[in-house]
């Protein structure tokens, strides 16, 4: 109790947080994999997989910063899917129509166009008191239909599009020795490094983790919960539309199914990156790299020529189970270390346990 | 009566709906009331509303099961993969399919209980595991072939004018109907979807009705599957991608609360009705199935912003009492 | 006049009331804190210091009276909107934000820094503010790790940093150890010393002696007296809680005491309570007195299985036991009728019928496992009768009845699982005097046919006129047992609060 408290200011001890050993692990885990799996494919990871890498990886790596924000106010977004298919419709609609129009304006439209949707979902749970899940399920098929109407049965095909649009998808910025750095991957880049830093330092962005780590606590902070929960689901919609601009760019053709299954392939991706479902915990740095490694995983697996390609997505579920159980177990860890360190630096016993303990054994 | 109205307005305002919606398909098209028309109107989906009635358990409970779709396609597989192999009887495939269905929820519930996970994220990596599972058995192949009993029990009627599928439907909607009203064991799942420690403080074993519900939800989704491959007469890796999102839908919209602990067998059977009524309607007159999507999005969503908004405007008007009873 | 008394008033509350329902839990209370003054607040439970408190932090609004802090009107209307006047309360447990950081938690509603937060200056600050209250913990940790005693430091934190005029500490020392409660006082006198006003609401007589100045007793939502700390003595202290006079209880009959049917002994839980031994006889009603947190519920919640004992033994009828769950527990005809209705006493949203038999699920389990619903409303049309539950219908949901109808029907349904030993945890708190005087008579008449019941009660007055005999626990420990005739409320009071 005789501490120096300008001691314990000047050299506090060092002590792990939770998402930066997520984060390197989720590296670690990314370049272990590499190098078990450049013993066993040619070339391996050379320019070409870099190339591969980088441009697959950027919708759903974008997509999942929007929905790890949705996720850590202990929300979830189902409807980015369908928000994806609709923006690349419209966009790609729009160029049909204005072949003149550069990136950028089809960049804003489809921005705004996702925010729009996003907003939706976000009056529906924060003012409307929906449930996240019932009302993004719900959303995800009305977008789906609201595409499918304004497409009247006709797709967006590539000869319809101006050149420039799948050429988008290639457009590098640096090119060192074979490895190119394409403008969509440095655009995914920003993306994660803004919103990273916006969470960590901004304080809309650390209250959004205040939110979802307890409502309650929140709403007696008076912080106002719904008006950030609102704007939570804009940002994702509002993502989800560049991301649908990068689906048109990538793949040219927009038919009525464009996008679909992308909705539980982002939340795989936040989960796989540590966001816990449960909110308040995470980071989009990690969502990015959660996205990293699943692709990264896939694309190997492909050139992989002893183990078939189909086992990727079993492997991938398995993955799945696994970081969330590891999420969890070092979670319990790290808790009972602070706890221990706490005790000690304020010169405590063991703590006094009262109460009924959780979860137990007690079933008949 | 007045009571058990005001107790289940839900289901009450999908009677509404129900009686409605048929009336504007009498209205509109005079096929509608012909015996094929309605064995058509369940025929197509037949297998999303048998997985429907276990997810409504499995809701109650205060779980969730993103993974059946995948479930589904797993089973056919393995079904199909073994009649591939040819050294098994075809009825020991069917039957090692629906086991292995039943053996992916059992490991799925297992997860949630013992690491104490939140089965969204449990069941969303069997989701996605399962579906993998699928394609590693079929690859991209598509095995039909299957024998001619098989395929006749999936396309002919079986009991009058009913194939097989429909029989199970029924038969199983009314046992489910019965454990979960009448039984001793849809008791313990209300008890626990509403309040886990209450059913604990009651003596009731909590994880194993869990477990048997994880259980059940994987041995009737493999059992769709098997279903789903007899009535299409063929099977692919991706054999009932996506019908994880209409099954919940339903479930949800026969007012079974997502919190767990609310909702009735009478809703969710009439959700099923008044969504089959609303698509067959607009099948026959040619309306667009991605609208009939869109209407039953609107409808899950209306359900339940309709009754917030109402009750917001309520306590808007009348004075801001607090009704919190003395602690 | 003391130096105290002399400060201007900072927070003036008059004439205020608050009715729920039937229960009248504030009526016409005065109160005044001044600047650097620590003010307890005694009362039993149920004396209105809970309501009180959620008046002053805007959770409730008063129906009559009116607050004034600084001369001017105070009508909070939320929790938020009281902190930013300047009024906040700490509670037994806090609340905080477990995945932010110390520092954040401190700061969170109000970085006044603009838009950017310095997580460098905040942390900073942070350390500042808690080495002024000799916490000497890394404010960047995540807040997960801090013990009850930590979050409580945090909180003292947050409420220096926000400038809190008065800050509200309502039973903060419940989870504290010895050793902890002296560091939260250096804490306290460390905010006094600044100026603000402290509600200090405790149990413990010698914390009340130890950190207040002045001392305020409320009894049955009435202001009894406001004195000088120096002026008051345990004695009159005591004797002003308890007050009321237990000849206005129920006149119970005499019981006819059978063998004994528990003996427990030496009993304990680690950090909980220890070597705890007693025995209960067929036909007697054992009371167990003390203040929250003693242990009391915790006995109860191991002879339940819910949170099983470490060290000890239990025998029915000279057989030792080991009940590990509430199957357990149930099976051997021990049965426990919770003090928290809503989180585990009854399913509200299910039928009256349903949580009547659903401990008992096994007896109207027919064949293929169906229930034999006839039976089951046949039951519960017994107990309606006999324990008097006014519902509209045995089918409505339970969370509509009024508490103590379902207190009835939660005492109904153990009552169905025909326990030999029953044990009730505060079973009237929080109910109307008709429904409290029905639970009397049913106690009475339960230890009549032979039941063995304990009796855990923080209404003294109560747990006096109904046992035959009367455990006292204080801090995990027994310390005696008196006849319940022979024991009177201040020797009870006295043993419970630790005064000599």
């Amino acid at each position: 109790m005789t501490t120096d408290a300008s001691a314990a200011i000047a050299r506090p001890r060092r002590f792990p947080q939770p998402d930066r050993i997520k984060e390197i692990s989720l590296l670690g885990m990314i370049a272990f994999s590499m190098i078990v799996f450049s013993f066993f494919i040619d070339e391996y990871p050379g320019a070409r997989f870099f190339d591969r890498l980088t441009t697959s990886v950027v919708i759903v790596a974008i997509l999942a910063v929007g929905q790890s924000i949705v996720i850590i106010t202990r929300n979830v977004d189902l409807s980015v899917g369908s928000i994806v298919g609709f923006t690349a419709y419209l966009t790609g609609d729009f160029l049909a129509t204005f072949g003149s129009a550069g990136p950028i304006a089809a960049i804003g439209i489809a921005i705004v166009a996702g925010a729009v949707l996003g907003s939706i979902n976000g009056a529906l749970v924060a003012f409307g008191g929906v449930p996240a899940i019932i009302a993004t399920l719900g959303t995800l098929a009305v977008f789906r239909t609201a595409m499918g109407l304004y497409a009247g049965g006709i797709d967006i095909t590539v000869d319809r599009l101006p050149d420039w649009v799948l050429e988008f998808n290639q457009r590098s910025v640096l090119t060192i020795g074979g490895f190119d750095l394409t403008l969509i991957f440095v655009i995914t880049i920003a993306v994660v490094a803004f919103f990273q830093w916006f969470l960590a330092r901004v304080r809309g962005g650390r209250r959004l983790y205040a939110i979802g780590s307890n409502p309650d606590a929140a709403s007696q902070a008076g912080l106002p919960a719904a008006r950030l929960i609102f704007l939570a689901f804009l940002t994702s919609g509002a993502l989800a539309g560049l991301a649908g601009f990068m689906y048109l760019t990538r793949v040219g053709t927009i038919s009525a199914a464009a996008g679909a299954g992308l909705e539980l392939r982002s939340v795989a991706a936040a989960v796989v990156g540590g966001v816990s479902i449960l909110g308040g915990s995470g980071t989009v740095l990690g969502a990015f790299l959660g996205a990293l490694l699943l692709d990264e995983l896939r694309l190997s697996l492909i050139r992989l020529p002893a183990i078939s390609e189909f086992w990727i997505e079993a492997a991938l579920g398995a993955l799945i189970l696994v970081a969330v159980v590891l999420d969890a177990t070092l979670r319990k860890r790290l808790n009972s270390r602070w706890a221990a360190e706490v005790r000690r630096s304020i010169g405590e016993p063991a703590p006094v346990t009262q109460g009924i303990p959780e979860g137990g054994s007690a079933d008949a | 009566m007045r009571e058990w109205a005001r107790n289940h307005r839900w289901e009450v305002l999908l009677v509404g709906l129900l009686i409605a919606t048929t009336a504007i398909n009498i209205a509109i098209t005079p096929v509608y009331l012909g015996v094929g028309n309605f064995i058509n109107l369940f025929g197509l989906s037949v297998e999303k509303i048998i997985v429907a009635v276990v997810m409504a358990f499995v809701i109650i409970n205060g779980e969730i099961d993103l993974s059946v779709a995948s479930v589904m396609g797993f089973s056919a597989a393995v079904m199909a993969a073994l009649y591939v192999g040819g050294d098994v009887p075809f009825v020991v495939c069917v039957a090692i399919a629906i086991a292995a269905g039943a053996t992916a929820g059992l490991l799925q519930g297992l997860v949630v209980i013992r690491f104490g996970l939140p089965s969204l994220v449990v069941t969303l990596a069997g989701l996605i595991g399962f579906r993998g599972a699928a394609r590693v058995l079929l690859e991209d192949t598509a095995v039909g072939d299957f024998p001619e009993w098989f395929d006749r029990l999936g396309q002919q009627p079986l009991l009058g004018p009913l194939p097989l599928a429909m029989v199970i439907f029924i038969v199983e909607l009314t046992i489910a109907w019965i454990i979960l009203e009448r039984g001793s064991f849809g008791r313990k799942v209300y008890a626990i979807g509403n309040s886990a420690e209450v059913a604990r403080f009651a003596g009731i074993g909590v994880t194993g009705v869990k477990l048997k519900i994880f259980v059940t939800s994987g041995l009737v989704a493999g059992l769709a599957g098997v279903l789903f491959a007899a009535r299409v007469g063929s099977v692919r890796g991706d054999l009932a991608q996506f019908f994880e999102l209409d099954i919940i839908t339903i479930v949800l919209l026969g007012g079974v609360s997502i919190f767990g602990g609310s909702g009735s067998m009478l809703g969710v059977a009439l959700a099923i009705f008044t969504v089959l009524n609303i698509r067959n309607g607009m099948g026959l007159t040619n309306v667009d199935g991605l609208i009939q999507t869109g209407v039953i999005g609107l409808l899950l969503i209306g359900s339940v912003l309709i009754p917030n908004l109402v009750q917001k405007a309520r306590q808007r008007r009348s004075t801001p009492a607090i009704a919190h009873a003395p602690p | 006049m003391d130096r105290v008394t002399d400060e201007a008033p900072l927070l003036v509350i008059e004439g205020v009331s608050k009715r729920f329902g039937a229960t009248q839990a504030l009526s016409d209370v005065d109160l005044t804190l001044r600047s650097g003054e620590i003010h307890a607040l005694v009362g039993e439970n149920g004396a209105g210091k809970s309501t009180l408190i959620k008046m002053m932090t805007g959770i409730y609004a008063a129906d009559e009276g009116e607050m004034t802090l600084d001369g001017q009107p105070f009508a909070p209307r939320n929790a938020a909107e009281a902190q930013q006047l300047g009024v906040a309360a700490i509670y037994q447990e806090p609340s905080i934000f477990p995945d932010l950081s110390v520092a954040e938690n401190i700061f969170i509603g109000h970085q006044d820094r603009g838009l950017l937060v310095n997580q460098q200056a905040m942390a900073r600050d942070a350390s500042q503010i808690l080495a002024t209250l000799d916490v000497h913990i890394d404010p960047r940790l995540p807040a997960a790790g801090l013990t009850v005693a930590g979050q409580q430091a945090v909180e003292i934190a947050k409420a220096i940093s926000l400038d809190t005029r008065v800050l509200i500490m309502d039973e903060p020392t419940a989870a504290l150890s010895a050793h902890e409660v002296d560091r939260l006082f250096r804490q306290v006198r460390q905010l006094k010393a600044s100026g603000a006003a402290i509600l200090f609401i405790t149990h413990r007589l010698e914390e009340i002696f130890a950190i207040s100045d002045r001392i305020s007793v409320f009894r049955d939502g009435r202001h009894i007296s406001t004195r000088v700390a120096a002026d008051v003595t345990e004695d009159s202290l005591v004797r002003e809680m308890v007050g009321r006079d237990p000849a206005d209880f129920f006149a119970r009959t005499e019981h006819h005491e059978g063998d004994p049917v528990l003996r427990v002994s030496g009993l304990g839980r680690t950090g909980v309570f220890a070597d705890i031994s007693f025995e209960l006889r067929r036909g007697e009603v054992l009371g167990f007195a003390g203040l929250v947190g003693a242990g009391r519920t915790d006995v109860g919640l191991a002879l339940f299985g819910v949170a099983p004992a470490d060290t000890g033994s239990i025998e029915l009828d000279g057989k030792e036991l080991t009940i590990s769950s509430p199957g357990d527990a149930l099976r051997h005809g021990i049965a426990y009728l919770s003090e928290d209705r809503r989180r585990s006493g009854l399913s509200l949203p299910q039928s009256v019928t349903a949580n009547i038999t659903l401990a008992t699920l096994k007896r109207y389990t027919a064949r293929f496992g169906l229930l034999d619903a006839a039976r089951e409303r046949s039951d519960a049309e017994t107990f309606r009768q006999r324990l008097g539950i006014k519902t509209p219908s045995l089918r409505t949901p339970v969370g509509q009845l009024s508490g103590g109808n379902q207190q009835k029907t939660m005492l109904a349904k153990w009552l169905n699982a025909e326990p030999r030993i029953l044990v009730l945890d505060e079973p009237t708190r929080g109910i109307d005097v008709g429904a409290k005087a029905d639970v009397h008579r049913f106690i009475d008449e339960l230890a009549r046919s032979g039941m063995g019941i304990i009796l855990i009660s923080s209404d003294l007055p109560e747990v006096l006129a109904m046992s035959d005999r009367v455990a006292v626990m204080r801090e995990g420990v027994l310390r005696a047992i008196f006849r319940g005739a022979r024991a009177t409320q201040e020797e009870v009071m006295a043993l419970a609060v630790g005064a000599e």
